[in-house]
């Protein structure tokens, strides 16, 4: 069947669980037992960075594969998932879609655009400081919602400490909101960031309906986090009295010259015609979003005709191998029935309320994300979400629990440093510029935030669906 | 030459006050280094498409124009050096390069640095030995 022709398995109603070697419920197989270990020991590795993310992940699916076939010739009990059905496990839309995506986005953060972006907004907020600050923010929200949101952390945050420094105010004041935002901003749509480009991609959503779904909420929650970072900096803002370095301000200008107008351009216009691809898709058989992106990359390599070598360098393999693995490893579970054991379980405990499903979904998946990586979370949940989806009357058509998983994968990530690759990576550029960001530090503006989102997104998923 | 190097930011204030004051007294120049150091994403599989090093160059750049405008506040002349790589192994080149005859690093910030105070030790004696000068810890 052509994936990008059917409709997605909750709207139809499919059965997606393989369920192959283990019964519903009962006592799990000695395949599902050991996928489950090698899951958890990828999971600490990759949560705990114990190992690199994707090493960890390549190491698990190969792993599984090996057992499958070493092991499982002497002892059929020891198969754990085939080549053929790891092929299956992985969602290539989801590779597709980061390949794309990530291709325009090297191309595009060469031209500088988004510290001219920045600097203009420094500029028009005339010495204001609270104008600067809601505008970057919204800034990094924005462009989170469409660009790869480690990406838009790892170009503005540098900028914003010393926009910071320049000013006189201290750097926290404006990379802890931005992070938050950026977590936030990334759920608004399918591109965004990774729980949503796995949920969207696996449920089959339009680039608009993930949209319609989401966005309303996320403007909530931004607003919501804006009035947080009042409450919390006003007192901190209100010190800051002097204008700024004028040598620095400066030199931030001279900094943020845009590098290659004419590659902006391109990039700008096939930017366009890739959300224009997005929100026309399902139009034209579904067509999946990963496509669109592929064809914009494509499209604007041919078009800018960038060192090709450099460009395939420039694209990051590893996260693309990441995924890869994590789905591997994470389908050896499905194929096992250990997912399926889980799911009954969680199942008995939402009961047939697909409500509460949804809320136990949002909040554990919150509470998870907070502690572990959400990536292979997200990933691991969902064959959980389609048997709630699927099992629970009225949860199949509104799709509620898989909003749930989404919402509280996100917005989860704002509570510790661990929760979100955005932290990690902001958290090291502040350590670059000498400002140590101390856990406690973080988590006292992050929990207020995940709390307060976190309610706004229950009170949504209750009226909205 | 004092060389100094530094991440500017809160913790480095103080490294940076005991070489403006020690070059100021030996009426040297100051030469502030910052390293770009982009091994903090070593473990992540996150999507790196951004040139980590240049943002960080450009970072430090920034930094180190802050720190030579506060020392040169204090009557210091300075110089500012921006590399990429990893202090320890940078260290000893940078300093030969520049003739410097005193060095002075930050001292380790308990558990949040990157250095235990055993490891500092071993550093400094390491660089002592490559270079020649003589090693201040400040802080």
């Amino acid at each position: 069947m052509n994936p990008g022709l059917a409709l997605p398995a909750w709207q139809l109603g499919l059965p997606s669980f393989p369920s192959l070697n283990a019964p519903e419920t009962g006592a799990l197989g000695i395949a599902a037992l050991i996928s489950t270990f090698i899951f958890i020991l990828v999971f600490i590795a990759i949560s705990f960075q114990l190992l690199h993310e994707t090493a960890a992940a390549m190491l698990g699916a190969a792993a599984m594969l090996l057992l499958t076939y070493i092991g499982g010739t002497g002892n059929a009990d020891l198969a754990i998932i085939t080549f053929d059905e790891a092929m299956a496990a992985v969602d290539w839309n989801v590779i597709f879609l980061i390949m794309g995506m990530m291709s325009f986005m090297a191309i595009l953060a060469e031209t500088n655009v988004f510290r001219w972006l920045a600097i203009r907004l420094y500029q028009a907020s005339r010495g204001n400081i609270w104008t600067l600050i809601i505008s970057l923010l919204l800034l990094t929200g924005i462009t989170s919602a469409l660009l790869n949101d480690v990406t838009v952390i790892l170009l503005l945050v540098p900028l914003s400490i010393q926009l910071a420094l320049a000013l006189g105010i201290h750097p926290y004041t404006l990379v802890i909101p931005e992070v938050l935002i950026s977590n936030i901003g990334g759920a608004a749509t399918l591109i965004g960031n990774p729980p949503s480009t796995i949920v969207g991609s696996h449920i089959g959503i339009s680039f608009v309906e993930y949209l319609a779904n989401m966005l309303p909420i996320v403007i909530a929650c931004t607003l919501a986090v804006l009035v947080v970072v009042w409450f919390l900096y006003r007192e901190e803002l209100k010190q800051q009295a002097n204008s700024g370095s004028t040598t620095l301000l400066e030199k931030l200008r001279l900094d943020s010259e845009i590098q290659n107008r004419e590659t902006l351009l391109k990039a700008i216009a096939i930017g366009l015609l890739i959300l224009i691809g997005f929100v026309l898709a399902d139009q034209f058989s579904n067509m999946p979003p990963g496509v669109v992106a592929f064809s914009g990359a494509a499209l604007l390599i041919a078009l800018v005709r960038p060192d090709m070598s450099r460009m395939i360098r420039e694209v990051d393999w590893t996260t693309l191998l990441f995924f890869i693995g994590l789905f591997i490893v994470v389908g050896g579970m499905e194929t096992t029935g250990a997912i399926q054991w889980l799911a009954t379980r969680i199942a008995v405990i939402a009961g047939q309320n697909a409500d509460r499903a949804a809320l136990l979904t949002t909040w554990v998946s919150a509470i998870a994300s907070a502690i572990v990586a959400n990536i292979p979370f997200t990933v691991a949940a969902l064959p959980v979400a389609d048997y709630l989806t699927q099992t629970i009357s009225g949860a199949s058509g509104s799709g509620i629990i898989y909003w749930g998983l989404v919402l509280g994968a996100d917005l989860g990530g704002n509570a510790t440093i661990l929760g979100s690759a955005p932290n990690i990576v902001a958290i090291g550029l502040l350590a670059q510029a000498g400002y140590r960001l101390s856990f406690k530090r973080f988590a006292r503006d992050g929990i207020i935030v995940t709390l307060i989102t976190l309610a706004l997104a229950s009170i949504w998923l209750l009226v909205r669906y | 030459m004092i060389l100094c190097a530094t991440r500017g930011g809160e913790e480095s204030t103080t490294t940076q006050n005991v070489a403006t004051q020690l070059a100021k007294e030996r009426g040297e120049t100051l030469a502030l280094l910052y390293v770009a150091d982009s091994s903090f994403l070593d473990k992540s599989a996150s999507v790196l498409l951004v040139d980590v090093e240049k943002e960080l160059s450009k970072m430090g750049e920034f930094l180190m124009t802050m720190a030579a405008e506060k020392a040169e506040r204090a009557g210091v002349k300075t110089k500012t050096v921006v590399r990429c790589g990893v202090l320890r192994e940078l260290l000893p080149q940078i300093a030969h390069e520049l003739g410097a005859t005193t060095i002075v690093l930050g001292k380790p910030a308990g558990d949040r640095s990157r250095f235990n105070q055993h490891e500092m030790d071993h550093f400094v004696e390491q660089i002592s030995s490559a270079t020649g000068a003589e090693v201040i810890l400040a802080g």
